[in-house]
């Protein structure tokens, strides 16, 4: 169940220090075009807010 | 001991005579003193090579699915009505008939291909703690003799209580007796402390998140990739791994950090619902990460939001393979 793997994966990244905030899951429909656009502008602000991920990162090149 | 280890080679003869089992899974004194290892009995005569003591550390699940897997492939190219079933017998202690669990729960082979000799478990001695607790020095001889393990050196006459060298996973274990079992032999051994289980959890989640990171990264930087642990999982039996895939290349084979990072990441996060906390993993690091204080961490989600404990009955389903919709809590769910 995805909303299982989740909740683990979530917490999981909590636990060993990265920011579990980077993992977002919701349920949009396809039908629901206000809802879809309010997630992604919310999560956006968000994900602005936390910055660059400087955790699990590599460096090519 | 004495008295289960006769017992259990009786069983093992008597399995393999009355044609019950193909091949039993068991342990034989290994070739280093104070240790011991798996080992493949096929005929009643070698069951007598069987011993059962607080050597015994590698959980044996791994080969059951192992021998089964490869038979069937085996029996690929045999006509449907000439195929022949094997049945392989194994020397089970509670984590390993967890893993067996487990592997019937994921349909992996079914229930009469497996014979499972019970056996209780009162804990394995921790082979690194063990040499840590001598001072590094080189075991000549060893001998475990009611509770007191009696070593001749390299630096002289040494003794260690047992309990003072058993496994960290052992000291908390709560499903120390088989689960399923064919035969059972001895009694039901004493519980161990499993009320505390999740205190180096507990403890490592009141860190502060830059703690946290900083102590992941530093195990991480330990690990250099061996597969050690992989292979000795009975939870990790993917035909193909991720690591290995190249179509599409999950994770990077170089020494990159986050390479390794993820690789741990990855494959521990496979273990929700499947980590039966056996140990193997540890036990056969030769770097010594600490894999078990993040794995235990696996095993604690799964039982405060689930309420399930992998492979701790036969008729439970996978935790990820099911939903409870009065139950599961829904606060990480992203709802602006």
């Amino acid at each position: 169940m995805a909303r299982r793997k989740f909740a683990t994966l979530k917490s999981f990244l909590n636990y060993i220090g990265v920011e579990g905030d980077r993992t977002l899951f919701t349920w949009v429909s396809a039908s629901e075009g206000d809802r879809w656009a309010q997630v992604i502008k919310v999560a956006t602000e968000k994900i602005k807010a936390l910055g660059p991920a400087k955790k699990m990162i590599k460096k090519i090149g | 001991m004495e008295n289960i280890e006769t017992k259990l080679r009786e069983e093992a003869k008597r399995l393999l005579l009355e044609k019950k089992a193909d091949v039993i899974i068991g342990y034989e004194k290994g070739t280093l003193p104070l240790t011991a290892t798996p080992c493949f009995i096929t005929t009643p005569e070698e069951a007598d090579k069987l011993v059962w003591n607080n050597l015994c550390t590698q959980n044996l699940a791994k080969f059951v699915h192992d021998l089964i897997t490869a038979h069937k492939n085996s029996q690929k190219r045999v006509k449907p009505e000439d195929r022949k079933k094997k049945v392989v017998g194994i020397v089970a202690r509670g984590c390993t008939t967890r893993s067996l669990i487990i592997h019937l729960q994921e349909r992996q082979y079914e229930r009469d291909e497996v014979c499972i000799i019970g056996v209780p478990c009162d804990g394995y001695v921790d082979g690194k703690g063990l040499k840590v607790k001598i001072g590094g020095a080189d075991i000549v001889e060893g001998t475990i003799d009611g509770g007191q393990i009696k070593m001749k050196t390299s630096d002289g006459d040494k003794t260690v209580a047992l309990k003072d060298v058993l496994a960290e996973c052992c000291l908390t274990c709560r499903f120390n007796n088989p689960i399923v079992s064919d035969v059972l032999i001895g009694s039901p051994s004493p519980a161990m402390n499993p009320d505390a289980e999740y205190n180096a959890v507990k403890e490592f989640e009141a860190k502060s998140m830059e703690e946290r990171w900083a102590y992941f990264t530093k195990e991480m930087e330990k690990c250099m990739r061996c597969n050690a642990c992989r292979q000795t999982c009975p939870s990790c039996y993917c035909p193909t791994c991720f690591v290995e895939q190249s179509q599409p290349q999950w994770v990077g084979i170089g020494e990159d950090k986050s390479d390794t990072q993820v690789f741990q990441l990855m494959r521990m996060y496979h273990m929700v619902g499947r980590c039966v906390d056996c140990g193997s993993c540890v036990s056969v690091c030769p770097m010594g990460v600490d894999l078990r204080k993040f794995l235990k961490k696996i095993d604690k989600d799964g039982w405060e939001m689930f309420g399930n404990r992998a492979g701790s009955s036969m008729e439970d389903m996978p935790p990820l393979g099911r939903y409870d919709e009065h139950h599961d809590k829904e606060e990480f769910i992203f709802n602006p």
